[in-house]
């Protein structure tokens, strides 16, 4: 074996040029897989961050059936309790309370509905990213009650800015009786996302929760884990020992169901580009393979002559297959790793880009992982071998004689 | 050494044809010969008389359509490709014309092949080697690679590679082709001298006078039929 080892080794340096053209192709081929997995990894990651830590939190906890109605009345039953369990979790950050429900704001020259939120501005300002992208003023700077922040585009729609009037109009628990305030604008927010430019209002939660009439209660607890996959699983047990006592906690997959099926378009379109690369690979080892074969046909005619029996020519150029595989391996590897590495350290700017309603708001760094290295080696490997089979048959099959005729 | 008089090679009626573009080419119409132990023997005849086919043929190496064919005693229209493979690794020695070394083994490598097929212990497999490269003559020359040694060299361990693992028969297809006359007139007295040694039975396919005049027997075939066949007194 140590001997058919050698003799493929030296074998594909007989031509190096070709071996360095087809190794450099496989080795690119593995380096783009190594590559865009790590862009699909740091993706992921950017778009779930980009989605959870705008405003939505990694999870939420709610009354059982609040998502669907958002009635007024279903606040969180037992909120002392959970919050003295989420105070307990490792596994939690931090978190924050809101009152929530649907509203109305009216300026003197227009009016729009809105979902009016009450929010802890000293907890939101870690979990939520409003206060990074005021446009204009503060993010509930002094103590003011009155104090609101809007949308870029609501502020357009309503024609309002800084210090002007609004009125806020929403109906309160149990009696349904309409409620109206006035606040003052303090701060403009842009996220470039419609949703939220143009159809939310934040105000402090003790004014909220007057408003409403919900005393201390609150209708949503947004989490911020300390692991942001943690939250990604649908089936963690934290969401099931948070369902109790009438509640729901629910990740951010089925909060945002579309982003979640933007994801797994992610991994099929890896699977699609892993296709193609992988064709190319076979293709340029099964045309490297048979220009070899073809080139030494006399030779191989010669070594079945003197006894090789068909199985010794088949693991021959699969050796063959083998040592061009593994030199394409290393090449892809290091090619590979230093493009990962020169974009984990630089970034790639797609910022403002909107995808599945998620804006993305950070530079997206690719994820190097150890599998990446691991997986597709073995798989580039497996595959030329798999592949090197057919000029490896084709070889063993070959009449002795024709081969012999070949270069006479 | 003299003929044992063991039958080597036994042919009955062998015929080979062939297609080529559509036509049937009747390289071997039907030859019936007897080739024995120890014999230095030349199959001549002009190109396409059928001298390499007839080689094939009764080596293994290509399937006859018509005949039967004996090689030492065993019948190989009846082996299996396994063990016909085997058979030529372990009986038979073969010499092509020039080039037939693998370049990217060293003289030592290309001469120990048949005898790695073999699974000799690679001790007894240096020891061989030496002691046949310094009866052709190339001892030192083990490390060296078939495209820096000369034309004759290569043949020389050509028939090293052929002989090492002492088979009983070497088939060689017009060995000298590729070769000036002093060289190939020195090949073939060493092979001669090999063959007076060790008992081994020549066989060869050429149209090179040298080989005819030191063969013991020249079968001359003419349109893939044995047209004579000379026995030297």
């Amino acid at each position: 074996m140590w001997f058919d080892i050698k003799l493929a080794w030296r074998n594909i340096f007989r031509n190096k040029r070709r071996t360095f053209i087809a190794g450099t192709a496989i080795g690119v081929g593995l380096a783009a897989m190594i590559f865009t997995d790590a862009l699909m990894i740091g993706m992921k990651d950017n778009m779930i961050r980009s989605a959870t830590k705008s405003f939505l939190g990694e999870g939420q906890i709610h009354r059982e059936g609040f998502r669907l109605t958002q009635e007024v009345e279903k606040t969180i039953n037992n909120l002392d309790g959970i919050i003295s369990r989420l105070e307990k979790e490792e596994v939690v950050e931090r978190f924050s309370l809101r009152a929530v429900t649907f509203g109305m704001i009216t300026s003197p020259s227009n009016v729009s509905s809105i979902m009016f939120y009450g929010v802890q501005p000293s907890s939101e300002r870690h979990l939520s990213q409003i206060d990074d992208v005021m446009k204009e003023g503060d993010y509930f700077k002094g103590e003011q009650e009155r104090e609101m922040i809007i949308g870029s585009d609501l502020a357009e729609i309503l024609e309002v800015g800084i210090g002007d009037r609004t009125v806020i109009t929403v109906s309160q628990a149990e009696t349904g009786d309409l409620v109206q305030e006035m606040f003052r604008v303090s701060g403009i927010y842009q996220f470039k996302v419609k949703e939220m430019d143009t159809g939310m209002a934040f105000v402090r939660l003790p004014k909220a929760q007057d408003m409403l009439g919900i005393g201390s209660d609150v209708h949503e607890i947004a989490i911020k884990f300390e692991d942001i996959h943690f939250a990604t699983k649908e089936d963690n047990p934290f969401w099931s020992r948070y369902s109790i006592d009438g509640n729901e906690a629910v990740s951010w997959a089925t909060l945002l169901p579309q982003l979640k099926a933007i994801l797994g378009i992610f991994w099929i379109s890896l699977l699609v580009m892993g296709i193609i690369l992988f064709g190319i690979v076979a293709f340029g080892i099964v045309n490297n393979l048979f220009m070899s074969l073809y080139e030494r046909m006399f030779e191989f005619g010669v070594i079945r002559a003197i006894g090789t029996r068909p199985s010794g020519v088949r693991r021959l150029i699969l050796l063959e297959a083998g040592a061009l595989s593994i030199l394409s391996i290393i090449l892809g590897i290091i090619l590979g790793f230093l493009i990962t590495l020169i974009f984990v350290n630089t970034g790639i700017d797609y910022r403002g880009i909107e995808i599945a309603g998620t804006s993305i708001h950070e530079l997206l760094y690719p994820v190097i992982h150890i599998q990446q290295y691991i997986i597709y080696p073995i798989a580039v490997f497996a595959f030329t071998l798999l592949i090197g089979l057919y000029p490896a048959i084709v070889a063993s099959k070959m009449s002795i004689s024709g081969a012999l005729r070949k270069s006479l | 050494m003299e003929n044992s008089g063991k039958e080597i090679i036994v042919t009955e009626n062998v015929k080979k044809y062939y297609k080529e573009e559509d036509i049937v080419v009747k390289a071997v119409r039907g030859i019936d010969l007897t080739i024995e132990s120890g014999e230095f023997a030349a199959v001549v005849g002009p190109s396409g008389s059928g001298k390499t086919t007839f080689l094939n043929v009764i080596s293994g190496l290509d399937t006859p359509t018509e005949g039967k064919i004996w090689l030492s005693g065993k019948m190989l229209s009846e082996m299996s490709g396994k063990e016909l493979s085997d058979l030529r690794r372990d009986r038979i020695g073969f010499i092509f014309q020039a080039y037939n070394l693998i370049p990217v083994l060293t003289v030592e490598e290309n001469i120990e092949y048949v005898m790695l097929l073999q699974g000799v212990p690679k001790e007894k497999r240096h020891e061989k080697v030496v002691q046949i490269l310094e009866e052709i003559g190339m001892k030192g020359m083990e490390k060296r690679f078939p495209p820096k040694i000369s034309g004759g060299q290569q043949q020389r361990v050509a028939i090293a590679r052929a002989m090492v693992s002492q088979p009983e028969l070497i088939l060689a297809d017009e060995p000298t082709a590729n070769l000036d006359q002093a060289t190939g007139g020195e090949l073939l007295d060493m092979m001669r001298g090999l063959n007076r040694k060790t008992g081994m039975t020549f066989l060869f396919s050429t149209h090179d006078r040298m080989v005819m005049e030191r063969a013991d027997r020249v079968i001359t075939l003419k349109d893939g039929k044995i047209d004579k066949d000379d026995r030297k007194a």
